[in-house]
């Protein structure tokens, strides 16, 4: 299958004359829609940054072939909705909660991570603060490639509110015994004292009901469900922790009017111990990448068929990278991998696009492969997920922002 | 100070023999000095034999007409005539009192106050021709207050505050203290900039400029869109590549600090401040004085020209433009009648680095220049 891919493209690509070229006819022997409506031999086409038609065919050869791709497979680009390209500096340390703070202020619109991410066939991400503080702030949804200014590139702003629970926000402090001596001593040092945090921050919002602070306002609008609220839950413990103080949200008279909360498990590597649990309580999951040890951060274990067991309960998923740098741990290698454990194709593409796209409120632009939707596309050399199948390039916004390094014409390889 | 320094300069250095005598009596004359000089860099143009004619310590004429005043003295200058060096970023005259990292935010602080015009900082600059400096507080924090314009002669404040520093990069972070993030850090200014009082609201107004410390491309762009929503004027400093943002930045109506560069700088950088020039951006020089040689500022220019930029768009950054930035292009940074008489005689081209600067003359008072021993400091009888 790579040798048709790069033979068809070698003939086929597009020269780098007109980088913002937004007008493509994608030729491929399967297109992979993620509506359930695939294509064996169909054409995608592109105008003006959008899908402008998906149709069955094989379209003509003759007519304008510097707007024509061919490829074995093509599917909507991936949504990682658990990315870290954030160093530490993008979390405010100094304090516990800062819910209003937006991640979106500190990221580098010219950072490598973004380069990485679409090579990877990601073309858009939520971006979330460091696990440093408790609540750490508000994530952005944006795409992977584009103008060089990252409000340009938004799809989403304060598309989440995010925080952690677990023992990471305490990573670095130590008990203050004594006279504290830095900020690090009065910041909480156990999981309690970060669950802690979490419920008084909810409770304190509850009580102040102050929208002219900007804090206050933002916990407010994610208690009643105006954005989700991401928390990182390693362990079974920390999962169930976070499914009880929504619970409790949604029970206590303190919250009347702001008690609909939309609660999302972060990196829920032990989600296949709860599964029942979340289900009952309506809370999606987002998988971390499957750890090559099985034991992951936070000491949690990992299953290899976590992805089977949420599907079986019912319990909406989505896979992530995690913003790793590790290749193991690239999107598509992981939708791979839960296929391995149980998962069937359209499943697990799902769980790369649409349900990620639906889950932070970007799935009207992104996330399947329709007409009228943004034109972002990863193109295949064989079926995607497969261990020897590449990511051959990559559009976003209907621009070729990513062609794999050997894909290109026989000219641009001696380059 | 003066008489004192030139006294001390004429007797240490018969070296500079042709021009000390000249200068001896001008220090102790109030004649007026005409320079008949081969090439006259006034930072609008290149005049060639052309007379600059100094009185009461400001330029009255300038031009190869020039009538000489009766009662003159003259000197004849084989050389480059140029307007004294600005360089824009440095502590000298106030090492160790530029940084308090327990708070992040000092917005009231001026460095002004703890420069001493006594340190042994300026003679080097001054003897390399750099005739002000701007000093600036430390990045460390949101603000750590406001810069000052000095004169290296005598340390003489010209002109504070001349920005309100306010910090982009990661320097102004710390891990102790907030803010940790630079969202922490954005929510701190945004907090700041309510105040209505002092040089916050100085800044808001117009009245104040501001210096934007930035290191990295994504400093800048925060920069631009905090001065952009707040109308801010002022000038970034630090970024190598800012040079590579010189459209929005151009947009932004801000200025450029280009940072000491140096030998090592790669291309990249040096391509950025070409395109500065390109697109129009005012930009100067950074020296981070007493840390940096003096001569790293001349060597700054020489390296972009070196890339390709052009040799008078160079040196305006060292004098005009700097002046420009610092907002005292009414009074120094040209040679031009009206304005003060700060002026540097170069043995050559001034771009050259073999070239040395023979005269430097401050406020109309010319002082042969004295040779630095190894380490950069006078020589004792």
């Amino acid at each position: 299958m790579s040798f048709f891919a790069a033979f068809v493209l070698s003939v086929a690509l597009p020269g780098t004359e007109d980088p913002e070229q937004r007008a493509w006819t994608i030729q491929a022997e399967r297109v992979y829609t993620g509506t359930g409506r695939n294509l064996e031999k169909g054409l995608v086409v592109v105008s003006a940054g959008k899908i402008s038609a998906v149709t069955p065919g094989a379209g003509d050869d003759g007519e304008r072939p510097r707007d024509r791709l061919s490829v074995y497979a093509v599917t909507a680009g991936f949504v990682d909705i658990g990315v870290r390209v954030t160093n530490w500096y993008s979390v405010e340390q100094s304090k516990e909660v800062t819910p209003h703070l937006r991640v979106a202020d500190t990221l580098d619109p010219f950072a490598l991570d973004w380069d990485r991410q679409l090579r990877n066939g990601v073309t858009t991400v939520l971006v979330s603060p460091a696990d440093r503080n408790v609540i750490g702030g508000l994530s952005v949804a944006l795409k992977t490639a584009g103008p060089e200014s990252i409000s340009a590139r938004t799809l989403r702003a304060d598309a989440v509110l995010r925080g952690s629970m677990g023992s990471e926000p305490s990573s670095g402090n130590h008990p203050a015994f004594g006279r504290p001596t830095d900020f690090y001593s009065r910041r909480p040092t156990t999981r309690m004292g970060v669950e802690w945090e979490w419920r008084n921050a909810f409770f304190t919002a509850a009580e102040k009901r102050d929208t002219k602070d900007a804090g206050t306002a933002t916990l407010i609008a994610a208690l009643q469900g105006k954005m989700p609220i991401f928390i990182q839950a390693w362990t079974t413990q920390d999962i169930r922790t976070a499914v009880f103080l929504r619970e409790e949200v949604e029970s206590r008279p303190e919250f009347q009017g702001m008690n609909t909360p939309r609660f999302v498990i972060d990196a829920g590597a032990e989600a296949w111990k709860e599964p029942q649990l979340l289900a009952r309580s309506k809370t999606a999951v987002v998988l971390p990448p499957f750890p090559a040890s099985a034991r992951t951060r936070e000491n949690s274990l990992m299953a290899w068929n976590v992805a089977k067991v949420l599907e079986d309960a019912g319990v909406p998923f989505a896979l992530s990278g995690h913003g790793s740098g590790d290749v193991s741990d690239r999107l598509a290698i992981q939708a791979g991998y839960a296929m391995a454990g149980g998962i069937g194709f359209e499943s697990a593409l799902a769980a790369v696009t649409s349900t990620p796209a639906m889950l932070i409120g970007v799935d009207a632009r992104v996330g399947t492969l329709e007409v009228g939707k943004d034109a972002d596309l990863v193109l295949w050399s064989g079926e995607p997920f497969q261990p020897g199948t590449r990511v051959v390039a990559t559009i976003v916004d209907g621009v070729l922002r990513y062609e794999g390094w050997n894909a290109v014409r026989g000219a641009e390889i001696a380059r | 100070m003066i008489h004192n320094l030139l006294a001390f300069a004429a007797a240490a250095l018969p070296s500079v023999a042709p021009l000390a005598p000249a200068a001896t009596r001008l220090a102790s004359s109030d004649a007026p000095l005409a320079i008949r000089a081969r090439s006259v860099w006034t930072g609008t143009k290149v005049l060639e034999n052309a007379i600059v004619v100094v009185e009461d310590g400001r330029i009255r004429a300038v031009g190869t007409e020039v009538e000489i005043p009766d009662g003159a003295e003259v000197l004849e200058h084989e050389g480059v005539l140029t307007a004294g060096m600005i360089a824009l970023h440095g502590t000298a005259g106030a090492v160790g009192e530029t940084r308090d990292s327990t708070r992040p935010a000092m917005p009231e602080a001026r460095m002004g106050i703890p420069v001493d015009g006594r340190s042994a900082d300026f003679a080097p600059l001054w003897n390399a021709g750099i005739t002000s400096l701007l000093v600036t507080p430390d990045s460390s924090g949101i603000t750590s207050g406001t810069t000052a314009l000095v004169r290296t002669a005598d340390g003489k404040v010209l002109r504070d505050p001349a920005h309100l520093s306010l910090v982009f990069s990661n320097e102004g972070l710390s891990s102790n203290r907030e803010p940790t993030s630079r969202s922490g850090a954005l929510a701190l200014l945004n907090e700041l900039f309510k105040k209505s009082s002092g040089v916050v609201a100085d800044a808001k107004s117009g009245k104040l400029t501001c210096l934007f410390e930035v290191r990295e491309r994504d400093d800048v762009l925060r920069a631009i869109a905090f001065a952009k929503d707040r109308k801010l004027s002022g000038a970034l400093h630090g970024a190598w590549l800012s040079g590579e943002l010189s459209e929005p930045i151009r947009d932004s109506g801000l200025f450029v600090i280009v940072p000491a560069l140096g030998v090592g700088t790669p291309k990249r950088a040096l391509d950025a401040v070409v395109r500065l020039e390109k697109d129009g951006v005012v930009f100067g020089f950074g020296l981070d004085a007493p840390w940096n040689h003096p001569d790293l500022l001349r060597l700054s220019a020489a390296l972009c020209v070196r890339a390709g930029l052009d040799s008078q768009a160079a040196w305006r950054g060292l004098t005009a433009n700097a002046a420009k930035i610092s907002g005292v292009e009414a009074r120094i940074g040209r040679i031009e009648r009206g304005l003060e008489a700060d002026l540097v005689l170069w043995s050559g081209d001034p771009l050259d680095l073999a070239t040395r600067a023979e005269v430097v003359i401050t406020a109309g008072k010319a002082l042969t220049v004295e040779r630095p021993n190894q380490n950069g400091a006078k020589e004792s009888k």
